[in-house]
């Protein structure tokens, strides 16, 4: 119990440096900052977020400690990452991914700790395929982790509530993706914008409020990315829609042959 | 499993056989603590390996002690080089660098495989793979070595090959074997002990000649030695006495006379070549499938075999001509392609994704957009014996009745032309035996078979026709009974036996000499 | 030059120089010698299109940042075209001043994506997988196990979808995915178990060395707590005698826990990188170039590294010295020639 607590603090710790680095434009509208501080704002903010990547890892590797979930992990994440591979598997729209689908699920089905480890190393893997290592990486890991340890939350959720098995499931799961679809490209922005919009000294100056600066990033979001986050938000919904129940019931399945009882030599 | 007792001398081969799913693996598993560790389930008796207990020590303990090798490569690699991957156990001990390097270099030159040390895991053939596995295994000297079938995967030649080099390696090595495996013919030469599983759920274990007589399901040449009466069994078809003076079977397979009626053939190819990646693989292949004929297409690896069978369902682009009922294919749409040909993969395992049995058979139907009632649905599935099994896990279900589920799922629109690639692979006598039945009676009722596969006594047993690939090009086409008696590479047991007779398979020698 | 930690402290180095300078002579010279070496190292490792990409990005993101400076910011004092005031945001005098700012930025990102993407290019994938501390052990098999499997999955998802076809499903539909995941999903779960049994009868496992303390995961937040509070006061432009100790207690503090942390493995490493003379020249350069700029820009001594085009355009100042000092980064192509990697 001292470690679940423990582990459950150290969530609520990186939530907050994490989030607070991200909307740090916002959070201090009164600092002045010097003009170079702006081109290093991404990669300090980039620098602190693979810290707190780094420490929700240690507190999560607890949860792989057996070889067997190293293995299924390692497994699962080659068929996340391969999909995206795939050449003209199943046709879709441009920013369709089936990405978010698995880490969703995976981390509804395995609870938090797996979730975050799921989201976090398909999203590593995928970077190290693509030649995608850089500044925006640790962004991405952290927020496709927070993706499948909130998929957790919603497990709890429905077992509390016990919609197991329940047509109310698969809507709230699709309500989750469709929140995530956008969520996600609202966080990856929050890096890259500073860069952009927070060019001039003026971003920092008190001379604009927190609103307007929010203003500012809701313009520039609505630019540069809705259009995606909505083909994205829309993917994760028909996904979850249509796959998945069975995959769910394919998951339980194997469940039982991941995790056993061990058994004594009974004397006979 | 029940009630084993069992003894095995250090430095001797272990054969362990049995159907599938009869608990060989559960066996194996138990002597390095794996059963019941990793797996669970309940054990009770004693077991001891060189002073060890594995049941209370767990795979842990016997780690330097027993090394075990799985049924499929691919799937117990960790890394994709071939000397890190043999590494991966001598990391685990926590083994100095230097060390390491001199293992893994002896063990590399000992199995012949220093040429390939930095290749990627990924780019070798089936029979390379299976060796880093097992060098993998062996590179922390241990005293036993447990194979788990572990040529299931690889092709005839390859196989025996692999099994070859166990014995090699036993002998140098000062191993004790135990290896499970259903290609019985080519150990029994060599091993001391055979420990059988029946279906029944008994165990018989002793000296390889007693148990061989206590067994139901045994390859030809004890087959033909049990017909012929010859005691004890000789094990291998040099050991024959040739004295025996057999008529030809009038009763078995029409073989020599039956020419299939090609004038109208169902399926025809007309100079079709193609090439991968700028490669040729096929080059002018000319054939013709006729009605009601099984024609049992054979080749070594890298022949083209895969590729004639991708071309004929239109998953492989290819020039020339190939004709689907006298009509050109190129003007057929796939659909129209897929309802007239029923394809089953070398991997059944890729088909099947329903939650039952029947599920699995009303999604082809629907794929295909027929209307079906499920009673005949179910008197379809009574034919493959699965008319039990409607409401089961398709992924639950034995080896053998996983692929003929799988082989329901593609013929239940009643395509007239089935093509198999590799259907024996893995597969015990039992289940080849209950396949054999399954393709007889499609034949009789005049749809075509075309069934790919490396397995000769299979394919002896079923063939009307026979067709030869060597590399890309059609090397014979004719009756079997040449086919299997002129070709050194495809000689079946029967022929190596009887070798100036016709006879191919077991069923061609009459019983009443 | 091919060490894995040459090439990180190239990356520092390069990333320092971007990030101390906001000259934009400066910065396209930098991006331009940054294309030249990956160039030179794309044509080692056979990578057609390594150029035309990275082209393709800078462009635009230039047209991008320059675009979204120019509508966003108003200050400057040459004004091109005048926007209706009551238009959001983007109402009011578009500057010449905010277009070249922007633009300065687009030269800033541009540079560190093309020095990342010399680094995705210059290390394996392995190499890169390395850097995952060895404390994380089991995180680090994962991702080990994910790369190995990786082409077979790609190939059985191949098999699968073809099987597929030729059993009549159109693959049209987001329900045909369903064919292909779910035999792809089981085959896969099958497969991690039979790999689990391999690596615990071949001696793996993390139970009594992968557990992470207590201690440990609380002095790593501690440490991330302290870097985060010295970026903090550098916001707020406290000096650097305060904030840069900080960052080097952090800085500490986390090397210290990792090292600590990954002393408990027993495990040993067959593939070790070795260290070539090369290698060991580079990185002194490297090391001896960063420290130096960070002292002299400290003390204000590279006057020509700041720029800045508001309020009224001004040519930026230029001297040999910053030019030598950013070509240092074309370094590994002196010594790099026989290094095939």
């Amino acid at each position: 119990m001292k470690i679940r607590l423990l582990g459950f603090l150290v969530n609520i710790f990186v939530l907050f440096l994490g989030m607070a680095s991200l909307l740090a434009p916002f959070i201090f509208p009164s600092a002045r900052g010097a003009v170079a501080q702006t081109s290093t704002f991404p990669i300090m903010v980039g620098l602190i977020v693979v810290l707190c990547v780094l420490i929700i890892l240690f507190e999560a590797q607890s949860a792989i400690l057996e070889t067997k979930m190293i293995a299924l992990l390692g497994v699962l994440i080659a068929i996340n990452a391969g999909i995206r591979f795939l050449e003209n598997a199943i046709p879709g729209p441009a920013g369709f991914s089936p990405t978010f689908f698995l880490i969703i699920l995976i981390g509804y089905f395995f609870g938090s700790r797996v979730g975050f480890l799921f989201g976090a190393l398909t999203m590593l893997v995928s970077g190290l395929l693509t030649g995608g290592v850089g500044p925006w990486l640790p962004g991405q890991l952290i927020t496709a982790g927070w993706v499948g340890q909130s998929a957790a939350l919603l497990g709890l959720i429905t077992r509390k509530l016990n919609l197991k098995n329940k047509i109310s499931e698969v809507v709230l799961l699709a309500a989750f993706g469709a929140l995530w679809g956008f969520l996600y490209g609202l966080i990856m922005n929050l890096w890259f914008w500073p860069f952009l919009a927070a060019s001039s000294d003026q971003i920092f100056s008190q001379s604009l409020s927190v609103f307007e600066n929010f203003q500012r990033y809701s313009a520039y979001y609505v630019a540069t990315s809705l259009v995606w986050d909505l083909t994205r938000a829309i993917g994760n919904v028909l996904m979850i829609v249509f796959l998945a129940n069975p995959v769910i019931k394919v998951l339980h399945r194997f469940h039982r042959r991941f995790s056993f009882t061990r058994l004594k030599a009974d004397e006979a | 499993m029940n009630n084993i007792n069992l003894e095995i001398t250090p430095a001797s081969l272990t054969l362990v056989t049995g159907s599938s799913g009869s608990g060989k693996s559960t066996l194996l598993k138990c002597i390095n603590g794996l059963v019941p560790h990793f797996s669970g389930g309940s054990i009770s008796g004693e077991i001891e390996v060189f002073n060890h207990d594995p049941i209370e020590e767990g795979p842990k303990g016997l780690v330097k002690t027993v090394s075990y090798v799985f049924q499929e490569p691919e799937s117990q690699f960790v890394y994709d080089i071939v000397e890190d991957e043999i590494a991966f156990s001598l990391e685990n001990f926590g083994i100095s660098r230097d060390e390491m390097v001199k293992r893994i270099d002896l063990v590399l030159n000992k199995m012949g495989l220093s040429d390939i040390k930095g290749k990627k895991i990924s780019h070798l053939s089936g029979g390379e793979k299976q060796k880093v596995a097992i060098a993998s295994a062996l590179v922390n000297q241990p005293r036993v070595l447990i194979l788990d079938e572990p040529t299931s995967q690889l092709d005839p030649f390859t196989a025996d090959a692999l099994l070859n080099y166990i014995i090699f390696l036993k002998s140098k090595m000062d191993l004790t074997v135990l290896i499970s495996e259903h290609r019985l013919e080519r150990l029994l030469p060599y091993s001391d002990v055979i420990i059988h599983l029946t279906p029944q759920g008994e165990i018989i274990s002793g000296p390889t000649q007693s148990v061989l007589h206590e067994m139901e399901q045994v390859p030809p040449i004890i087959k033909i030695a049990r017909m012929l009466n010859v005691d004890p069994y000789p094990l291998t078809p040099k050991e024959f006495p040739n004295s025996h003076e057999m008529a030809y079977n009038e009763k078995s397979k029409a073989t020599f006379d039956l020419i299939p009626s090609l004038q109208t053939p169902v399926l025809e190819c007309r100079n079709v070549s193609t090439s991968i990646n700028g490669k040729p693989i096929l080059k002018r292949i000319n054939f013709r499938l006729a009605k009601g004929e099984i024609l049992v297409v054979h080749g070594p690896n890298g022949s083209g075999k895969t590729t004639l069978s991708r071309t004929l369902v239109g998953l492989q682009s290819s020039e020339g001509q190939i004709f689907l009922h006298g009509q050109d294919t190129k003007l057929l749409g796939t659909e129209d392609m897929v309802k007239e040909i029923g394809y089953l993969p070398q991997n059944p395992g890729d088909l099947l994704f329903a939650e039952t049995v029947l599920d699995e058979i009303k999604i082809t139907m629907n794929n295909h957009q027929l209307k079906y009632h499920e009673a005949d649905l179910i008197e379809f599935l009574a034919q493959f014996g699965l008319n039990e099994k409607l409401t089961e896990y398709p992924r639950d279900l034995s080896v053998g009745e996983r692929q003929r589920t799988a082989l329901a799922a593609i013929t239940v629109h009643r395509p007239n032309i089935i093509i198999l690639d590799e259907p024996t692979r893995g597969m015990d006598y039992q289940n080849k035996s209950s396949l054999s039945k399954i393709l007889t009676l499609w034949r009789d009722e005049g749809r075509s078979i075309c069934l790919i596969t490396h397995d000769v006594e299979f394919g002896a047993m079923l063939a009307d026709r026979v067709l030869l690939l060597e590399e890309g090009e059609i090397s014979f086409d004719g009756l079997p009974n040449i086919a299997y008696t002129k070709f050194p590479r495809y000689r079946t047991q029967t022929s190596l036996i009887f070798p100036n007779q016709n006879w191919i398979t077991p069923g061609d020698i009459s019983q009443i000499s | 030059m091919k060490h894995t930690a040459s090439w990180i402290l190239w990356l520092v180095l390069s990333l320092t120089l971007t990030l101390t300078t906001r000259n934009p002579f400066y910065l396209s010279f930098q991006i331009l010698s940054l294309l030249l070496l990956g160039v030179y190292i794309a044509k080692q490792k056979h990578h057609a299109f390594w150029l035309s990409q990275n082209i393709r990005f800078l462009l635009t993101m230039l047209v991008i940042s320059s675009l979204v400076n120019a509508l966003f910011t108003h200050t400057g004092s040459t004004t091109l075209i005048n926007l209706p005031d009551h238009w959001i945001l983007v109402g009011g005098s578009i500057t010449l001043e905010s277009l070249i700012y922007g633009q300065i930025n687009g030269l800033i990102i541009g540079a560190i994506f093309v020095a990342f993407n010399i680094i995705n290019l210059a290390l394996s994938i392995r190499q890169l997988t390395h850097l995952i501390p060895g404390a994380l052990r089991p995180i680090a098999m994962t991702v080990t196990i994910t790369l190995t499997f990786l082409p077979s999955i790609q190939q059985r998802a191949q098999e699968i979808k073809e099987a597929q076809l030729i059993r009549g499903n159109q693959m049209k539909k987001i329900r045909d995915w369903l064919p292909l995941l779910l035999p792809l999903l089981i085959s896969s779960l099958e497969n991690a178990i039979s790999l689990s049994e391999s690596m615990t009868s071949r001696g793996f496992e993390t139970q009594s060395t992968g557990k992470i303390t207590r201690l440990t995961l609380v002095s790593l937040i501690l440490a991330t707590f302290i870097i985060f509070s010295a970026w903090v006061l550098s916001l707020f432009d406290y000096p650097g005698f305060i904030i840069l100790p900080l960052y080097a207690i952090g800085g500490g503090l986390v090397a210290v826990t990792f090292i600590s942390a990954s002393r408990k493995l027993r495990t040993t490493h067959f593939k070790k990188e070795t260290w070539s003379k090369k290698d060991a020249l580079s990185s002194g350069i490297f090391i001896t170039t960063i420290i130096g700029t960070i002292i002299l820009h400290q003390l204000g001594m590279l006057p020509t590294f700041y720029y800045s085009p508001y309020p009224g355009l001004s040519l930026p100042g230029l001297s040999l010295s910053g030019f030598l000092v950013i070509s240092v980064l074309l370094f590994p192509m002196l010594v790099g020639k026989n290094d095939s990697i």
